[in-house]
């Protein structure tokens, strides 16, 4: 239901790529390339996605750290050793899930 | 007689498209502004005549060149590109001047949102009308499809404020844009108005010989509109491309080295075509 970007910014089923939809979740990581991981919400109209609970999976899906996006919605933590997960959950048709293995510096 | 006077016509013409063209348009130019995810941006800084490749001007260097990157209703962080900027010689076809580059890593870039390009030139003194100019230019890039500060002012001494996304146009939208000068509207400033119609070769430092336009006259080389009495104009854009939009002499300095100074803002923005 994602549509992929060629590297990392995917962008929730509700809007096609480039679409005027008010309102679709936008959802990206990088890799600092010191251990740790960051990631940037947002919508597509500009408005916040302060507060918006991340939940880091491991590769069986299991929640090993869950976190808020701060007040520029962002957020960074400790890179995961192995295979991994990061999700925005902003609720049904708002939710975006990024594979650790795109995730590059 | 007919042939005759058509001949004269068209010489009368080819003397008008010949004729040193007024609208100077300080170019702040990268191939793409709307970007799905952060890449390398290579940038050029030209002083030139973008909609007949033609005389090219030398801007004095280059004093500011800086982004102001914002996503959602973010902080807005500044982050100062004037390091990275190179000496280059711009050629066009019958003309050559300094100008600037700039590749910008994209690690710059990567975090999404608007990136709001301010360059601040130094001034190019004309000598023909014995006067220094002084464009300030404008260039918005948007990186992953969260909007920023696109419509928010720089707080320069005098710009253009998009009211329409300027990354974000289709051929046959209309580009609204909102003249400040000191951050006050600038009601009935002429606004001139060029199409980019000789393609930028960024290996070659050059605009490209061939235009993409055939004008049958002068007058429709560069285009003018004037601010209502809130700053505002409304330009519809009828080709995909550059287009780029100067506000005349609007900001507050009228002087420079004891010569008369027009201090214009700038700001260029790109139209795609709706396939």
């Amino acid at each position: 239901m994602f549509k992929i970007f060629a590297g990392l910014a995917l962008i929730a089923s509700v809007a096609l790529p480039g679409g005027a939809y008010a309102h679709s979740a936008i959802f990206d990581c990088f890799d600092n390339g010191d251990g740790t991981i960051s990631c940037q919400g947002g919508y597509s109209d500009g408005s916040s996605a302060s507060g918006v609970s991340i939940k880091v999976k491991d590769a069986k899906g299991r929640i090993i750290e869950e976190l808020k996006l701060d007040s520029n919605s962002e957020v960074s933590f400790k890179k995961p050793a192995g295979d991994y997960k990061v999700m925005f959950d902003g609720g049904e048709g708002h939710s975006i899930e990024v594979d650790g293995k795109k995730i590059v510096q | 007689m007919k042939k005759l006077s058509l001949a004269a016509l068209g010489l009368a013409g080819a003397m008008l498209l010949a004729a040193p063209a007024h609208a100077h348009f300080m170019m702040t130019y990268t191939p793409e502004t709307a970007l799905e995810k952060a890449a390398d941006l290579d940038f050029r800084i030209v002083f030139t005549h973008p909609a007949e490749a033609g005389h090219m001007m030398d801007m004095g260097g280059v004093k500011e060149f800086y982004a102001l990157h914002q996503r959602g209703d973010g902080e807005a962080k500044k982050i100062d590109f004037k390091s990275l900027l190179k000496e280059v010689t711009w050629k066009n076809p019958d003309s050559s001047a300094p100008a600037f580059s700039a590749l910008i890593p994209r690690k710059e870039l990567r975090s999404m949102g608007d990136y709001m390009f301010v360059m601040v030139p130094g001034y190019y003194y004309e000598k023909e009308e014995d006067v220094y100019m002084q464009q300030i230019t404008k260039l918005l890039v948007n990186v992953g499809g969260i909007p920023g500060n696109w419509n928010m002012p720089a707080g320069l001494p005098c710009e253009i404020v998009p009211l329409a996304k300027p990354y974000g146009l289709w051929t046959g939208n209309v580009f609204q844009g909102q003249v400040l000068s000191n951050g006050k509207p600038v009601a009935g400033a002429e606004v001139e108005v060029e199409y980019m119609s000789h393609a930028p070769d960024l290996k070659k430092n050059a605009l490209s010989p061939k235009s993409s336009v055939n004008y049958p006259n002068g007058v429709m080389v560069t285009q003018a509109i004037m601010t209502d009495a809130n700053g505002v104009f409304t330009f519809g854009l009828p080709k995909a491309g550059w287009w780029g939009f100067a506000a005349l002499g609007v900001g507050p300095d009228k002087k420079h080295d004891g010569k008369e100074l027009s201090q214009d803002a700038v700001i260029w923005v790109q139209a795609v075509d709706m396939k």
